[in-house]
């Protein structure tokens, strides 16, 4: 599990993600850190685990891990349908990153992700070389953290041309140590 | 000194700018000059009115002292850029070809020697135009994006600094989810094997190999 982002804050939040799994076994004195009051819980009751947590409970056969409602076969659909409505950062505030975890899991995954980024950053590189406007306003409050951190990105590549044309770039000056 | 998030993605216009002072220009000087001695190499004699070509640095530096004329680049003239930016404009061509740094070129030569240039406002307004061309064709270029190459040919310096970040996380991210595809279908095939008798799984092997 651990990758690329291991040093990525959003990485590591993106595992924070609740997903649906099922206990395989009696657990005593762990009622608190699920739903129920009692201190007991039982086989075959429902818990949301962090990914993180029910990864490796997975591995060790203490539960059965679920496909999070947010990959789940009708929420793909509605991803392949319409790309460009879809209010991810309501979905999830780490989506790619999330869906990059949960890959091995749910085969459509990639392809899905892959359409959708496409379609997405294609308007996110509109947005960037023209400016914000009232239509591309929606778009822009549904970006997920790796589309907004991409558009602040581009946003200021492309200002830092018009900025130094109008002389508002920084001088490169002299290193304190030259006499 | 501190690096800001916009160094971290790459080149900054001022490094650019930096760069594009080492680029060659000619000059006629006005004064007699001995040959200058330059880590980069040697300039000069200045002999007036011989042409001489020094580096892009030099050729301010003489100008803000009065000494020198600058001799603009070829390409930096009206009729050139005009029949470029014709170029430019033909549906599906390709990008014209232009200097590497040639953004940064003319900003320094319209900044400094504006009185050599021949309708330098007319230059301005010709390259204002090629840029936002070029702009649109660098945006209709993400289309293609794919995790293996990207090819655009004649892209300037500035100009690909201005798209890096874009490119370079749409890679990443690509490249990533590739990764990944082929790893779920591997899986996927592995476990459809276990799953069937040795007989078919002869079956599909051998039919696997006609096709």
């Amino acid at each position: 599990m651990a990758g690329a982002g291991y040093y990525d804050i959003d990485d590591i939040l993106a595992v924070q993600e609740r997903v649906p799994c099922v206990l395989r076994v009696d657990l005593d004195g762990l009622g608190s850190a699920g739903s129920g009051g009692s201190s007991k819980v039982h086989r075959n009751s429902r818990w949301a685990l962090p990914l993180w947590m029910a990864d490796r409970l997975n591995e060790e056969d203490y539960v059965d891990m679920g496909v999070s409602p947010v990959f789940s076969k009708r929420a793909n659909r509605m991803y392949v349908a319409s790309p460009e409505s879809i209010q991810l950062r309501a979905v999830s505030q780490h989506f790619y990153q999330f869906g990059l975890h949960l890959g091995d899991l749910v085969p459509d995954i990639p392809h899905v992700l892959r359409d959708m980024y496409m379609q997405r950053v294609q308007r996110i590189a509109r947005i960037a070389q023209q400016g914000h406007n009232v239509e591309s306003l929606d778009f822009v409050q549904s970006l997920d953290k790796t589309e907004a951190n991409m558009l602040r990105l581009c946003q200021q590549a492309q200002g830092s041309i018009a900025d130094w044309q109008q002389n508002k770039a920084y001088t490169l000056g002299r290193a304190p140590t030259i006499p | 000194m501190t690096i800001t998030a916009r160094q971290r993605e790459g080149f900054t216009m001022p490094e650019l700018e930096y760069r594009a002072q080492c680029e060659r220009v000619a000059i006629v000087p006005l004064h007699r000059m001995e040959r200058l001695e330059l880590v980069t190499g040697t300039v000069g004699p200045f002999r007036p009115p011989q042409k001489t070509s020094v580096p892009l640095w030099l050729a301010v530096m003489l100008k803000r002292s009065s000494r020198c004329r600058i001799v603009p680049p070829e390409w930096l003239s009206y009729e050139h850029l005009r029949a470029r930016c014709r170029e430019e404009d033909q549906p599906d061509s390709l990008f014209t070809r232009l200097p590497t740094h040639y953004l940064e070129v003319a900003h320094i030569l319209l900044a400094n020697a504006e009185d050599d240039l021949v309708d330098s406002q007319g230059v301005r307004r010709l390259l204002q135009d090629l840029r936002e061309t070029r702009q649109s064709k660098t945006r209709d270029g993400i289309k293609m994006l794919n995790p293996l190459q990207l090819q655009m040919d004649n892209l300037s310096a500035a100009e690909i600094n201005e798209i890096r970040p874009l490119f370079a996380r749409s890679f990443d991210m690509l490249r990533r989810l590739d990764a990944l595809a082929a790893t779920a279908e591997q899986t996927q095939h592995q476990s459809q094997f276990s799953e069937q008798p040795y007989s078919e799984l002869d079956d599909s092997l051998g039919s696997s190999y006609l096709h």
